[in-house]
């Protein structure tokens, strides 16, 4: 099969069988679902792109396998031009979607595994580096999109896996057989869960030999028998619920995230990649973490359109040429292009690794993600100062295009006169949607703790630092032998 | 541009976009305009086709990233901005009109 278009792809998914829940009810069509359907179109978005003329420079590369043109969201980094071009494609879908496209994290999956499996091997004379390139192939040719699970749901943090309450706070084998083993735990906070094809399982953490249970990376078909996903909740997500599309702020796009559960699930042995090498957990988790703290690049796209809402609203309101209005504007683009300078840095500083795969700096990538943390908070916080209090007491369409009161609203909410009040509302309601309403799940708190929450970022940034080198170039400078 | 014995002749031009990650233009409006304009002397095909006489690289900014490793060889015109987008209009208009000549 050749790349799937996004109709292609939507048809795909309706051939899954997944086990669905969200309101305590099974979905039985999810693809239709009004809730989870602007993900889907997300998602999407990277198949259709990737057929477009204009696009398809940074959506396609050529397989280092089958020399085959793929969709870059199943490709092995193979240049320090890829890792930039993915760095680009993530501003590009940003920007296209408004939301998070989930796509990237099966990506930083399959780039992570080819490294470390050819690693494994090298150490330990198994095959999982060959039974990796086997399914890479089979991902390629099919145009799946993958969903990267690492975050387990750990229990109480202060324990390792093996000395939790509950055994199954950590995803974990619980028999060997001799076609493959059976697995139970969960995956929390997972991107795209329902709009995957096929789900690749990685450890969360850094393990010890009393975990070596737990050192289990593998993948399966999304609608495995035994796995159930759980959809979480976004601020404001029953509006997709109501008639009418304003009050949504984004008409087309969202993400989602699940929790999914493995209860007892059998995965065969060629869908295995890593099994007891525990001494190898911390080399996956690292570089799975790195790859997607660059994949959150993706995050200047979703401040593009930010930032094009926020200079719309001070238009509407007449308010654009203040000056302090116009500062805090400046201070927007510099915040976002702040963020995309750590994107193409940790890229363009990458480098290649045994397995051929060129890998992100990793100190750069945690810099960049640890700033993910924190400005688009401060750009959320500046756009809602220059769109005004309405942001958030505005009514509802249904007020709007009421009979009695919405000429009221249509004479009191109107800003300048030559715009009429619906694009005023519109362009509020997108913001409030990045800020504080379904888009925020991931603009704002995925930007916080998505790829790892701060603290994992610092400890990266502390073990990177060459700080011997800084001391020296101190000491040199004022005499110090 | 290699000359063109027939004036009347449509010259085919190979398309390439970058990726338009974070463009400075509208590079698809620019492109039909460039069409609109030269209708009926160039003719906008993919850059692979056969009988391509020049690649046309549209690029989004300054950085102008498209991959062109695949026309070495090949007459290749690079455009970064509307200014530019303008000029290979008068150019292409100028050549053509000198082989009508």
């Amino acid at each position: 099969m050749s790349m799937m278009t996004g109709q292609q792809y939507e048809e795909s998914l309706r051939r899954l069988n997944l086990v669905v829940y969200m309101f305590g009810k099974r979905i039985e069509n999810v693809v239709d679902d009004p809730i989870i359907r602007p993900s889907m179109n997300a998602v999407a978005k990277t198949y259709e792109l990737a057929h477009r003329p204009e696009h398809e420079d940074i959506m396609t590369a050529t397989s280092h396998i089958t020399g085959k043109k793929v969709n870059r969201f199943t490709h092995i980094h193979q240049s320090i031009e890829d890792l930039v071009k993915k760095s680009k494609m993530g501003r590009l879908l940003g920007r296209e979607t408004g939301c998070c496209f989930q796509r990237c994290v099966g990506m930083d999956s399959l780039n992570a595994l080819d490294m470390t499996t050819f690693d494994i091997d090298r150490k330990y004379g198994t095959e999982y580096h060959t039974r990796f390139v086997k399914y890479l192939e089979y991902v390629q040719d099919n145009d799946m999109t993958c969903c990267g699970a690492m975050t387990d749901t750990k229990g109480d943090r202060s324990l390792p896996p093996h000395k939790q309450a509950d055994p199954d706070m950590f995803m974990h084998v619980v028999e060997e057989k001799q076609d493959g083993v059976i697995v139970r735990g969960a995956k929390a906070h997972q991107t795209g869960a329902v709009n995957s094809h096929e789900i690749i399982v990685m450890p969360t953490i850094t393990l010890r030999e009393p975990d070596k249970d737990y050192a289990i990376s593998f993948a399966l078909p999304s609608d495995t028998k035994g796995i159930t996903y759980i959809i979480g909740r976004q601020s404001c997500d029953t509006r997709k619920l109501e008639n009418g599309t304003m009050d949504r702020g984004n008409l087309f796009f969202g993400g989602h995230e699940a929790l999914v559960i493995f209860d007892n699930v059998f995965v065969p042995w060629d869908r295995v990649f890593m099994f007891k090498e525990y001494d190898f957990s911390r080399q996956l988790v690292e570089q799975f973490a790195a790859y997607h703290r660059q994949s959150y690049a993706c995050k200047v796209g979703v401040g593009d359109v930010l930032i094009g809402a926020a200079q719309t609203a001070a238009e509407y309101n007449g308010v654009e040429k203040a000056s302090h209005i116009k500062d805090k504007v400046v201070e927007m683009n510099h915040l976002n292009e702040t963020l995309y300078c750590g994107a193409i840095a940790c890229a363009s500083e990458g480098h290649k690794e045994p397995s051929g795969t060129y890998y992100v700096n990793t100190l750069l990538a945690n810099v960049h993600k640890q700033n993910v943390t924190r400005f688009p908070y401060e750009m959320a916080r500046l756009a809602q100062d220059i769109a005004g209090g309405l942001l958030a007491t505005l009514p509802s369409e249904k007020d709007f295009k009421s009979d009695t009161v919405g000429k009221w609203m249509d004479k009191y909410y109107k800003g300048r006169a030559d715009i009429p009040t619906e694009y005023r509302m519109r362009i509020l309601r997108l913001i409030e949607n990045l800020t504080l309403g379904t888009a925020a799940t991931n603009y704002l708190t995925e930007s916080m703790h998505g790829a790892g929450s701060p603290q994992a970022q610092r400890i990266m940034i502390s073990r990177r630092v060459n700080m011997q080198e800084k001391q020296r170039a101190a000491k040199r400078l004022c005499g110090i032998e | 541009m290699a000359s063109n014995s027939n004036a009347d002749m449509t010259v085919k031009v190979g398309l390439k976009y970058c990726g338009g990650c974070n463009p400075e233009y509208d590079r698809v409006a620019l492109v039909k305009h460039i069409q609109d304009s030269l209708q009926g002397k160039v003719e906008f095909v993919k850059p692979e086709s056969e009988g391509v006489r020049l690649i046309l690289a549209v690029e989004g900014c300054s950085t102008a990233c498209a991959d062109l490793s695949a026309f070495q060889g090949m007459e290749i015109r690079v455009i970064t901005n509307i200014e530019e987008g303008e000029r290979f209009i008068k150019e292409i208009r100028k050549e053509l009109k000198i082989f009508a000549d």
